[in-house]
């Protein structure tokens, strides 16, 4: 207004979006360093509370652009909280977070330039689904790109652990370089040093996060330096053993399926042996000759593609003989050391938590005296409680040993409880797949091969799940067409996703008139009346 | 504690014409120095904890000042404490987070303000709303109305805060009455500056003692029949003094604005905020330049008459800001005006409309959005010639913007509320209370205050109720007599030496109740800053425990249970899944009959790895062989079905892409924050899950020894080893 023409317009401001232990406080504390050293009017305020716990939190800065020295008396009226449509730069150390900020009107096309991580840090709730929670990242990096004047997105959390330091450096310097605040590159590595506690491993941090907003500057108006978890893999090459399994793959199945068909026949083979993948692929046969008979080029053969991925995983359950060959390869060996990042000097022991009991016993046994042996715990009800709990230290020679050992009993599985079982219920699920006349319907019920996963009680809940579906809605009657039974089949798949007890299926399944089965008993004490020990009537 | 106040200490000795920079709730600290307070109490709790933690942490300075401190045990007693200030000439404060603080210390501070003070009584609330909050959403106004307390509640910049605390005090002498300043949770943690003045030693203190009480006073106490006369004095003397002081001294400002007919009165604290409105209206500059007059309140309790009137005088319209519902201060002025109207001289306030409630939100924060659609309302009605399309443009493009952002992100984003740090000794008792639901059933949980009131968000998701800090065995009185099966009781010790013990303990046994109470024992009072309590280790034994839990070494919570007379009494180490869940199942199925009370043992996780971290430092310099462990999973055996997030919810057990191209659903994954804490595999073993986890010892510094055996063992076994 009057006489003030002088001066900048409004005041720069800063919203910080990070995780409580992120060093969002101490970011802010740079900032308000770097604006001080530079002799500007500058505020911040923040909400930590208990989000200091891991939860999500903000900071908030104004900055007034103009030196103190030639304000005179007056100062501006700064304010503490931010206003959607209001703010200059938005930082942000996670991406959720970024989506919240933009779903908050925070991020707007005219005013903000984004500095955001790529990086996902999962929220409980998308990691405790039993199937894939996790929200679409690409969603929120379309709408960032979208809502902002400028994005600027790359991964943070990379960029910090290469520097050996916190994430909030990496924001600083991502910041500095986006050249949306009047400070200097070097104030701004100032306000680090001032703050002290490891000042090196910070300013590496900054001068990545500096380097990263440059270069993304540098690539024009529309920076696009994110990067996500990308695709899995290309098409890979078919990797199987023998030359006559590949061409055996080559010359039956669509080449559209010859990736996942050759991890499959990979899969099996290093379970089992040659002959066990071999009856992968005949397993498969039938399900690609249906494919091919109802169009499935339409669909790049998914039926075949998908049915191809579960009936692997199927078939390599993972019993004891498989954990234990598992656990004892060099491979796995090489990788945790890789992902504890121990130094090369440093000996690393791996101590492994197992904890087997007479499930696991009766399914190594031959079928007959496993059911005598389950059925000797069921009555006296130890079938749950005999389990011993066992740390094996599997880089000792004893630990590695006794898993080598449990491996070697490879070749006798075909003649334990557990593979008799399994194979059951896969021709079971096989025939459903192959007997389906609608493709749809055939591809609902290959997809319910995701459901089986999981060891001891949680396995059994699958299955349990898996047998419910196929005897209500697969071969049962209670749908009258089969475009009916598909989407009833999808809908049920999902619900038995969503909670560990089934009760989800259970009321899915209940929509289409079937009885859902009652809940688990849970047992009734009888407590001796409490009232009769008071002290006072 | 969680935080060294170092640097913050140093601040507090500045002298005159000195630049303060720093925290809001540290200004407030250091006013009260500048104000030469004798005595300074209070319970921690955001957003005013830094108030007390670096009042304890500055005792050598303080102790030269002469100044005493106290770490109440709850709000009640350092309300309580304010009581020194009835009878002697010294200057007192106390602090706590309201509402909350206040309810708890109501009973004190009724009595405190009927007595009336000669010494400067003031209590520093932090106001617990609007974002951030973390309690239940009251207003701490209706206490100050109730009890006669003067509430001020200053604009929001550091040299205006610190003017009111230093007035305050004055107020408080000038009334005889005790003063309260509420600072809203963003002005308490606002980084600003103000020019200091010099400290002031009390003239009575620890240094300074004195020879021993007043002669005995009856109008002392608040006691009958004093209390009769107490009542009139509020109101015929005590309430006019303050009325006097606050008018002489100008607490209250008036900015002037060329809209002479139309006005706006806001309480202090929303000044800046009004500010930013009324500039996105094109009705202000950034300097608080603005064509519409307003009335700043760093006092809404008591109002003046004789200034509302005089505000309101010759204006067409008024509007009122006030935060928070109800909106006792709009009342105030529709009766203050209402009354002046009666006087002939002043007929045409009986005109002015008065707007407020009807205009605003009625609940919530009021943010510059909230205000300038207020605004929009208000000068839309009576202010037509104004331009304010610049306003409504902005509201309307942020409407736009978030519903295009939503379009963009097609579904709601999963929230992510606070959870258990990594490592913590509480989410283990929680694992083992879901894995116990599973044998003997769902019961009723009364939950509780503090970090384990997590349990309530996902993965755990449980608790009936909470009423309050340390009411969670005293809220199950009522249930546990109407269910089949046994109620819970979930408390940590910070709750219990805060209220729990009382109202929860003593009341169960003398009613002979039969619920089962969890105490957390944890040391401190972990979810406010890990405050120290009467329980915490000490710090020799702290000092012998290393890197190891401490809280073991101390009794007192179990010493007082049994000297109350707890009969079935067990303490179980947070981390053994397995005895905690064999623990749990007898607790429930017990036929002893009385209360049963868990001691769940373990050392918060945040104090232990602070002293940790130095001492493995030096370890790790000097050449010693340290060990390191960590957690992980097993990409390959992981079926990605995700049961041990469902019983954990640890930050560092995460999930990612399986690396298998076959599978298509995440596996879990522990990250690199892995404290290694050994919850994972605990709860594996418990709830028999699966084999994916394993444990993994790091030999940082190894020895002769370590790396011969290292070297036999790779022999032997890479010899074996298939690929």
């Amino acid at each position: 207004m009057n006489g003030l023409n002088a001066l900048p317009e409004r005041p720069i401001t800063i919203l910080i979006a990070a995780l409580g232990g992120e060093g969002g406080g101490v970011l802010a504390d740079w900032i308000i360093g770097a604006a001080t050293g530079q002799d500007y009017p500058v505020q911040s305020t923040s909400i930590p509370g208990v989000a200091q716990r891991t939860g999500a939190t903000t900071y908030y800065i104004e900055l007034y652009p103009a030196r103190i020295a030639e304000l005179g008396e007056r100062r501006p009226v700064m304010t503490l909280t931010p206003a959607p449509g209001y703010v200059d730069v938005m930082v942000s150390s996670e991406l959720l977070e970024t989506g919240r900020a933009l779903l908050n009107g925070f991020v707007t096309p005219e005013r903000t330039t984004l500095v955001a991580s790529t990086h996902r840090v999962y929220t409980t709730a998308e990691k405790m689904q039993m199937g894939d929670g996790r929200f679409d990242s690409e969603r929120i990096l379309k709408a960032a790109r979208e809502m902002a004047k400028r994005a600027i997105l790359f991964d943070m959390q990379q960029a910090s652990a290469e520097a050996g330091t916190v994430i909030s450096a990496v924001m600083f310097g991502a910041l500095a370089g986006s050249a949306t605040l009047p400070l200097p590159r070097a104030q701004c590595e100032d306000a680090i040093r001032k703050g002290g506690k490891g000042t090196e491993a910070s300013l590496r941090g900054f001068a990545l996060g500096y380097a990263a907003a440059e270069r993304s500057s540098a690539a024009s108006g529309d920076a696009k330096t994110g990067t996500t978890e990308g695709a899995r893999g290309q098409p890979a090459a078919i990797t199987s053993q023998t030359p006559l399994m590949a061409e055996q793959i080559r010359s039956n199945f669509p080449e559209q399926t010859h990736r996942i068909v050759g991890y499959g026949v990979d899969r099996t083979a290093d379970f089992q042996d040659r002959p066990y993948a071999d009856l992968y692929l005949d397993r498969l046969r039938p399900i690609v000759t249906r494919d091919r008979e109802q169009g499935g080029a339409a669909s790049d053969y998914k039926l075949t593609t998908e049915t191809a991925r579960f009936l692997a995983l199927w078939m390599s359950y993972e019993d004891v003989i498989r954990v234990a060959d598992l656990k004892s390869r060099r491979s796995r060996f090489e990788r945790v050391r890789d992902e504890v990042q121990a130094k090369p000097d440093e000996p690393v022991h791996i101590v492994e938590y197992l904890k087997p009991g007479i499930e696991e016993a009766a399914a190594l046994l031959p079928p007959g005296l496993s059911k005598v042996l389950l059925n000797w715990a069921e009555k006296r009800g130890l079938t749950y409680k005999l389990n011993v709990g066992m740390h094996i230290k599997s880089t000792s020679v004893t630990g590695f040993l006794i898993l080598r050992l449990l491996a070697l009993l490879r070749p006798l599985r075909r003649m334990t409880a557990r593979y008799a079982q399994e194979q059951v219920l896969i021709e079971r699920w096989l025939r459903a797949i192959a007997a389906a006349r609608d493709p749809a319907l055939a591809l609902e019920i290959a997809l319910c091969g995701r459901l089986i996963k999981g060891y001891g009680d949680t396995n059994r809940r699958a299955k349990t799940s898996m047998l419910r579906i196929l005897d209500t809605l697969v071969e049962g009657s209670a749908l009258p067409n089969e475009t009916a039974r598909a989407n009833a089949i999808r809908e049920a798949r999902e619900a038995a996703l969503e909670d560990p007890e089934g009760r989800q299926l259970e009321s899915s399944l209940s929509t289409h008139g079937i009885t859902p089965l009652p809940p688990k008993p849970k047992p009734i004490q009888f407590i001796r009346d409490a009232a009769r020990n008071r002290r006072v009537a | 504690m969680e935080i060294s106040f170092h640097e913050e200490i140093e601040s507090l000795k500045l002298g005159d014409g000195e630049e303060f920079r720093g925290e809001g709730i540290l200004a407030v600290t250091k006013a009260l120095l500048q104000a030469g307070v004798s005595y300074v109490g209070g319970y921690q709790g955001a957003p005013v904890s830094h108030l007390l933690d670096v009042m304890v942490q500055a005792g050598e300075y303080l102790d030269e000042l002469g100044v005493h401190v106290e770490a109440c045990t709850n709000e009640a007693s350092a309300a309580a404490m304010l009581g020194a200030s009835i009878n002697y000439p010294a200057r007192g404060a106390v602090t706590w987070k309201s509402i909350v603080g206040t309810n708890v210390a109501s009973d004190a501070l009724s009595y405190l303000s009927t007595a009336g003070v000669v010494g400067g009584a003031m209590i520093i609330a932090g106001e617990d709303y609007g974002e951030g909050a973390s309690v239940a959403l009251e207003r701490t106004h209706a206490f100050a109305m109730k009890s006669s307390i003067w509430l001020l509640d200053p604009r929001p910049n550091l040299t205006t805060i610190v003017d009111t605390v230093e007035k305050g005090f004055e107020l408080s002498e000038a009334s005889n009455s005790p003063v309260m300043v509420e600072l809203r949770i963003r002005a308490c943690h606002l980084q600003g500056s103000f020019v200091a003045r010099d400290n002031l030693a009390p003239a009575v203190s620890t240094r300074h003692r004195l020879d021993g009480p007043p002669l005995f006073n009856y109008e002392r106490l608040a006691h009958p029949p004093a209390t009769f006369r107490q009542e009139k004095l509020k109101a015929e003397v005590r309430m006019p003094a303050a009325r006097k002081f606050i008018r002489d001294n100008t607490l209250n400002e008036v900015f002037a604005g060329s809209e002479s007919d139309l006005g706006i009165i806001c309480q202090g604290g929303l000044y800046n905020s009004l500010q930013r409105a009324l500039r996105m209206l094109g009705l202000a500059d950034d300097f608080g330049n603005c064509r519409l007059p307003v009335l700043a309140l760093n006092v809404v309790y008591p109002l003046i008459p004789e200034e509302i009137s005089g505000f309101c005088s010759g204006k067409r319209a008024v509007l009122i800001l006030e935060e928070g519902m109800p909106e006792f201060i709009e009342q105030e002025i529709a009766t203050l005006l209402r009354r002046a109207a009666e006087q002939p001289a002043l007929r045409d306030l009986g005109q002015t409309h008065l707007h407020g409630k009807d205009m605003l939100i009625q609940s919530g924060e009021y943010t510059t959005e909230v205000i300038v659609r207020g605004l929009a309302r208000f000068l839309g009605e009576h202010a037509v010639h104004l331009d304010t399309s610049s306003g409504m443009r902005w509201i309307e493009s942020n409407d736009a913007a978030r519903a295009r952002a939503a379009e963009l992100l097609g579904a709601p984003l999963p929230a992510r509320p606070p959870t258990f740090c990594v490592g913590c000794p509480e989410r283990p008792v929680f694992a083992a209370m879901k894995l116990v639901k599973r044998e003997i059933g769902e019961m009723h949980v009364a939950a509780d205050i503090g970090c384990h009131a997590f349990a309530t968000f996902e993965p755990f998701s449980q608790g009936n109720s909470i009423l309050g800090y340390g009411m969670s065995l005293a809220s199950a009185a009522g249930v546990a007599p109407m269910m089949s099966n046994r109620s819970m009781a979930i408390m940590g010790d910070g709750g219990f030496w805060h209220n729990g013990l009382l109202s929860g303990v003593a009341s169960n046994l003398l009613n002979g109740g039969d619920a089962v109470l969890l105490i957390m024992k944890n040391g401190y009072t972990s979810a406010t800053g890990t405050q120290e309590v009467i329980s915490s280790p000490s710090e020799g034994e702290k000092a012998i425990a290393r890197e190891n839990s401490a809280v073991h070494t101390d009794k007192t919570i179990e010493n007082t249970l049994r000297g109350a007379g707890v009969k079935w009494l067990r303490t179980v180490y947070t981390y053994r899944v397995a005895a905690m869940v064999k623990t749990l199942r007898e607790a429930f199925t017990t036929q002893e009959p009385g209360l049963k009370v868990i001691v769940a043992e373990a050392e918060c996780q945040l104090e232990r790895q602070r002293r940790m971290r130095p001492i493995l430092a030096k370890l790790l310099k000097s050449g010693e062989r340290v060990l390191r462990t960590r957690f992980g999973v097993d990409d390959d055996t992981c079926t990605g079905d995700h049961s041990c997030i469902r019983l954990s919810g640890c930050p560092s057990l995460t999930v990612k892409p399986s690396a298998d191209p076959l599978k298509v659903d995440p596996v879990a994954h522990v990250d690199n924050a892995c404290v290694g804490c050994g919850l994972c595999g605990e709860v594996a073993h418990a709830a028999i899950l699966c084999p994916s986890f394993y444990r993994v010892d790091i030999v940082q510094n190894p020895g002769a020894w370590d790396r011969f055996i290292d070297r036999v063992r790779g022999k032997v076994i890479g010899w074996l080893q298939p690929v």
